[in-house]
Order: structure tokens, then C-alpha cells, then sequence
């Protein structure tokens, strides 16, 4: 049984398609991610998974559990970080950890111990007895992380958990999802590429409410772009070399010393013997990785923003 | 218990928001204080009154005396023994009001037929007049032993009550400050899903049960605590309880659930935090219509229609009535009526909350 399964997931506001028609098929213990630019329709997808909207069209469940039919069951399983901080402003940390925990059914002494970890990992035991008002936006961030933690959930929706946090927090909490990778489903959904690509088994780009390509890192990368690319420094480069090179490969650029030839099955070791052979200097060469963010532009023709 | 949970983080929301608690007790306070000063208050002099005796007996004459030694009366002098004088000097401002004691008073008294009194004042002021009413009445059942004067409901206890204006107002303002939890539930619903609380919350297994009980069970203690503090202001500034203070408070508690039923309607209606503003635009008419501050006696028969289907006039009606002395018995049609309100209100609330929790 998959932990995530989407058949045909659609919703319509007025009109507006916001999803269209999704399938998706979670494992168990995957960390997946769903990137797409605003509006493509990735928190309405997660508030569908959440039981907070209903689905227009199409099906979903949640560890078997339909999430329309039987959303109280779903709602049981499920630990949610929302896209903004979302916090009870007037309690403290404990107190906020508390709420969840309880209303997830945890008896006093777990949801202290559960609390008393979470805030450590998250580095908010200092100030855990202050009210969450006076903290700064990095701060609600890590607590609202723990929120959707607190309750040991089976299956973690994280919209953009690390959103507004500096590098050294963003690391904390990565480390601390890629510990959960294989114990917890975890859906993700992110604007920092690395951070899709570091910790995520797959990713689904969604885009105008489709999924528009779904596979790891590597598939991606590696079924996006069907040309190759390589960065040569050289000295000494004469026009008869790069006419050469124009005729035998589809892209040629020259820039500031760096020769850039971009081409299908681009073989590494024939062009550095050919520049040898041409008595060129080659300083270095290195095939050049697209990137996840190539990939996501490549697909989507669009920059992520906010 | 998922329920107390929420419940448990609402009441520290409010408890630890001075701006939020200072509006929902001292609004009230202030209006108390206001009235009570204004209207006959603690510090209040004696209300002058002014008397035309047509009937010129010995009967009259004693009546007049009796009225003179009442402390909350000042009488003006001289006597009119016409009334078109007295009406003269009403229209002219000279006096504010006089009460009319017909000819034919002495022999009513002495055959047990009911006398008519009359208190003739500017329609500009009708509050004070309304202050006099149960006094001259009080004046006229205990001393004279004839039946009530004027047409007033409360019956034979009113000697006893220090300060009418203050039992007029008590329970009106008392109300008025119930009804303050109809914004302020509203508000922090509406400001809880503006901003994503209610959201997030909905992503738990708790169910709109919990979240209506959690929503509604912290006004509680605040219902009672604010309903303390009135009573213990109201008490300060002369308010006597003839009757029974338990059922009074029963009023207030149903009129309370009332009220945060009405809250969390309007919470599930509006869309953000600002828009509780406009719970006000209800809150002010029906306290008016009411009865909070004037007499519903004043209002045209289709405004005390409305209001008379509406819930408030029977809390701020059966409440005055018991503290002056009313039997239970006496305003079961009032609680009948609260009973019914608080249940269909609930009902709505749950409903509307339920459909807030999906879309």
C-alpha cells in the first residue's frame, strides 16, 4: 500500500483549474518532493492531502484512508507545517507543542518528552517558556516545524519548512528530515533547489496544476536535457580550431578564456585530444551537471519566487 | 478531552490580552458608572417634583406631605391647584415634570377604585420620569394602601429598593456587557482564521464539536467573572436585591450563551479580524431595543415586537424582575425564551463552524 496515492486529484475554484487531474504514488518512508513555481497548485494539492479542501474531481488517500470519505482517520496520520507560521501567538512553545499533541490524542508525559526533543533539535529550549509573539520570524519557523512533529505523525506534509530561516537553522532542520527519511513519508514542497535535491528519493514538478515530470534528482536531470555540456580553459585557440569545433558539435562559445561546447553524447576524451593534437593549452576541462533549478526552468520556463 | 484542549489555549489567548479583557470588563463598568452618576447614582441628589392637586382633600394633602419626606423627592413649591398652570410652567422649562393627583382621589381611596395618577413630562427627558414612577408608585402602596398608581409591572417590593435608577440599570448594562462576547468571539474566530490557526487545527482529528466547545467554554469563567465584577460595581453604587440573585444569574449565564453562539456565527460568517466591527452594528440596536438603557415602555409596538422575539429583552426583563423581588415562576415565559435561543443559536454555530472546516 502506498502512504500517498492520488488518482485523478482535481479542484476547480470557480472555474480556475488550481489541480489538474494528478496521480501520484507515494511509498511508504519516501521523502518526496513537489516543486513548482506560485501558483501551480502545490498547497492546494496539500490541502486536498490535508482534508482542508475537497476534492473537485478524482480521489485520494493516505495510507489507505480516503481523505473525503474518512477524513478524521486521514487527519490522525498526518502532521502538517503550513506554508506561514501559524502559531498561537500568546502561548510558549511547550504550550503550543502541547495543543497538538494533545488534540493528536498524546498523553501528558509523551507530549513532554516529544516536546523536550523537538525544542532541542530545534534550538528553542532557552527561550521555551516565552510567548511566541516576541520571537523572530526564523524562531516561529523551527517551532512550527515541531508542531507537525510533535505527534510522531506516520505521514509529514512540510510546505516550505525552511522558508525565511538562516543556513545554519535550514541545516538543522534538513538533518534532522533527512533523519526521518525511511521512517516517516514525508511530502515536501520547497523553493531552495538544494534542498530538493539533497534530501528528496523523488520530485514531482508541478506546473499550471500538472504534474509535468516526476522522477529522482538524477532522472531528471539526466532525461531534461538530452545535450551535454563542457567548460574548457585554454590558451592559445585559433579561429581554424573553433571552425572545427562549430561544424562537429551543435554549440560553440568562446568567453573570457572559457571554451563552452554543448552537444548530444559529447564525448570528454575526444575534444581534449583534438585541442592537443591543435597544440591548444588546455588549463582544464570539466563536463558541466545541470542543475535541479536548470531542470525546473527547463520544464517550466519559469523562475521560482518569494 | 480534545475539546479542553483548544478550550485551555483560548482562555490563555484571552486572559493574557490586557487590550481585550480591558474592553470586554471595563466598557460595561464604564456605562455603569456613566448611568448610575447620570441618571440618580450614589451621588445623585433628590429628584424635583412638582404636584397639581385638583382634588384638594385631606387625603391629597397627606399624599403631598408623605411624597415631601421621601428622600429621593424634593418637592417644588407652591402646590398647583390647576393643572394648566403646571402645564405652563412645563412649557416654559420652569419645571421638568409634575404629577397630577385628579379630583375625585379622596372618595377612590375611600371606595377601593383605582386611582389614576398622572406624571406629565417633557417627551425630550423620559428618563427621569421613569426613575419617579416606582417611587411615587412605592409611595402610593406602602403609605396609602391603594393599588399600584401607575401601570408598572414590578409589584409591592419596591420600598425596599435604595436606588431605583441603579436596579433599572443593572441589569441592562449588565446585559449590554454579555453582549460585548458577541464581538469578542467573533473576533478571535475570525482572527484565528485569518490567520491560518483554524487551518492548521482543522489538519488535527479534532471535530466541530471540539472546536465549538473549545470556542465557547472560555467565555465562561469570563461570563462569570464579568457578571461579578457588574454585580459587585452595581452593589457599590446602590443596586439592592429584593429577590433572588441565582435566578438573575441564571439570566445572565443563558443570555451569555446566547451571545457566544451569536459570536461564533458571525466569527464563521466574516471573513477577517477587523470585520468583528460590525457585530457592533447589531449589539448597540438590540441592547436599545431592549431595554438597556430606556425603558422599552418608550418604543413603538413594532420595535418591542422585534425585540420581543429577540433574546436580549428577556434576559435584561426576567433578570430586573427577579433582583426586585420576582418569583421564578413569574419569568419562566422569559427562559422558555432563552432556553429555545441558546439551543437554536448553538445549533446554527455548529453548523456554520462545520462548514468553515472544509471547502
Amino acid at each position: 500500500m502506498n502512504a500517498v496515492q492520488t488518482f485523478k486529484l482535481t479542484k476547480e475554484f470557480d472555474g480556475l483549474v488550481a489541480v489538474n487531474g494528478i496521480d501520484l504514488e507515494i511509498k511508504k518512508g519516501e521523502l518526496f518532493s513537489l516543486l513548482g513555481p506560485n501558483g501551480a497548485g502545490k498547497t492546494t494539492a496539500i490541502r486536498m492531502l490535508c482534508c482542508l479542501l475537497k476534492p473537485t474531481r478524482g480521489s485520494a488517500s493516505i495510507l489507505g484512508y480516503d481523505i473525503v470519505k474518512t477524513p478524521f482517520a486521514v487527519k490522525n496520520l498526518i502532521g502538517v507545517s503550513p506554508q506561514d507560521t501559524i502559531l498561537s501567538e500568546r502561548l510558549n512553545c511547550w504550550e503550543n507543542l502541547a495543543l497538538i499533541g494533545k488534540v493528536h490524542g498524546l498523553s501528558s508525559h509523551k507530549v513532554k518528552e516529544r516536546s523536550k526533543e523537538l525544542l532541542e533539535t530545534m534550538g528553542l529550549v532557552e527561550r521555551s517558556k516565552d510567548q511566541v509573539r516576541k520571537f523572530s520570524g526564523g524562531m516561529k519557523r523551527r517551532l512550527s516545524v515541531a508542531m507537525a512533529l510533535v505527534s510522531d505523525p506516520q505521514v509529514l506534509f512540510l510546505d516550505e519548512p525552511t522558508l525565511g530561516l538562516d543556513p545554519q537553522a535550514r541545516r538543522t532542520i534538513w538533518e534532522y528530515i533527512a533523519g526521518l527519511k525511511g521512517k516517516k513519508t514525508i511530502l515536501l514542497t520547497t523553493h531552495y533547489m538544494e534542498e530538493a535535491d539533497s534530501l528528496s528519493d523523488r520530485i514531482g514538478i508541478i506546473d499550471e496544476g500538472r504534474v509535468v515530470a516526476l522522477g529522482t534528482s538524477q532522472e531528471l536531470k539526466t532525461n531534461t536535457f538530452d545535450v551535454r555540456n563542457m567548460v574548457v580553459s585554454t590558451e592559445k585557440l585559433t579561429a581554424e580550431v573553433i571552425a572545427d569545433l562549430h561544424n562537429k558539435y551543435s554549440r560553440v562559445a568562446m568567453t573570457k578564456g572559457e571554451l563552452k561546447i554543448s552537444h548530444k553524447d559529447l564525448d570528454f576524451k575526444e575534444i581534449v585530444d583534438y585541442l592537443h593534437s591543435k597544440g591548444v593549452t588546455v588549463y582544464s576541462a570539466a563536463l558541466e551537471q545541470p542543475t535541479l533549478e536548470d531542470v525546473f526552468i527547463q520544464i517550466t520556463g519559469k523562475k521560482l519566487r518569494d | 478531552m480534545k475539546f479542553w484542549e483548544i478550550g485551555k489555549r483560548n482562555l490563555k489567548e484571552i486572559s493574557r490580552n490586557p487590550v481585550l479583557l480591558g474592553f470586554l470588563l471595563g466598557m460595561p463598568l464604564a456605562f455603569m458608572l456613566v448611568f448610575s452618576a447620570v441618571a440618580g447614582g450614589a451621588q445623585a441628589g433628590p429628584i424635583a417634583l412638582s404636584v397639581v392637586d385638583e382634588d384638594r382633600s385631606q387625603k391629597s394633602s397627606l399624599f403631598i406631605q408623605y411624597l415631601g419626606i421621601v428622600e429621593a423627592i424634593k418637592l417644588n413649591e407652591p402646590i398647583y391647584s390647576e393643572e394648566s398652570q403646571a402645564q405652563e410652567d412645563l412649557e416654559d422649562g420652569k419645571i421638568s415634570f409634575y404629577l397630577l393627583i385628579p379630583s375625585g382621589f379622596e372618595e377612590a381611596q375611600q371606595t377601593q377604585q383605582t386611582i389614576n395618577l398622572e406624571l406629565v413630562y417633557k417627551a425630550a427627558d423620559p428618563t427621569t420620569g421613569l426613575q419617579l414612577k416606582p417611587i411615587i408608585e412605592a409611595v402610593g402602596s406602602e403609605f396609602l394602601g391603594v393599588a399600584p398608581l401607575l401601570n408598572v409591572d414590578l409589584k409591592g417590593t419596591e420600598s425596599k429598593i435604595r436606588n431605583p435608577a441603579v436596579n433599572f440599570y443593572f441589569p441592562g448594562i449588565a446585559v449590554y456587557g454579555i453582549m460585548i462576547l458577541i464581538s469578542t468571539a467573533a473576533e478571535i474566530i475570525a482572527g484565528d482564521r485569518e490567520k491560518g490557526f483554524l487551518a492548521r487545527m482543522f489538519t488535527t482529528p479534532a471535530r466541530p464539536s471540539d472546536f465549538i466547545l473549545g470556542y465557547s467554554v472560555p467565555f465562561i469563567p469570563v461570563l462569570i467573572i464579568s457578571t461579578l465584577i457588574y454585580l459587585g460595581v452595581g452593589m457599590a453604587l446602590g443596586l439592592t436585591v429584593v429577590g433572588n440573585l441565582g435566578y438573575a444569574f441564571l439570566f445572565f449565564f443563558l443570555i451569555g450563551l446566547c451571545s457566544i453562539g451569536i459570536g461564533m456565527i458571525v466569527g464563521s460568517l466574516i471573513k477577517s479580524e477587523s470585520q468583528a466591527g460590525v457585530s457592533w452594528l447589531f449589539i448597540v440596536p438590540m441592547a436599545m431595543i431592549s431595554g438597556a438603557w430606556f425603558s422599552v415602555d418608550l418604543m413603538p409596538s413594532a420595535v418591542r415586537g422585534v425585540a420581543g422575539a429577540l433574546p436580549f429583552i428577556h434576559a435584561i426583563d426576567g433578570s430586573r424582575a427577579v433582583i426586585n423581588g420576582a418569583s421564578l415562576s413569574a419569568v419562566m415565559p422569559d427562559l422558555y425564551w432563552l432556553v429555545g435561543w441558546a439551543v437554536i443559536l448553538f445549533a446554527a454555530g455548529i453548523m456554520l463552524f462545520r462548514r468553515t472546516m472544509v471547502s
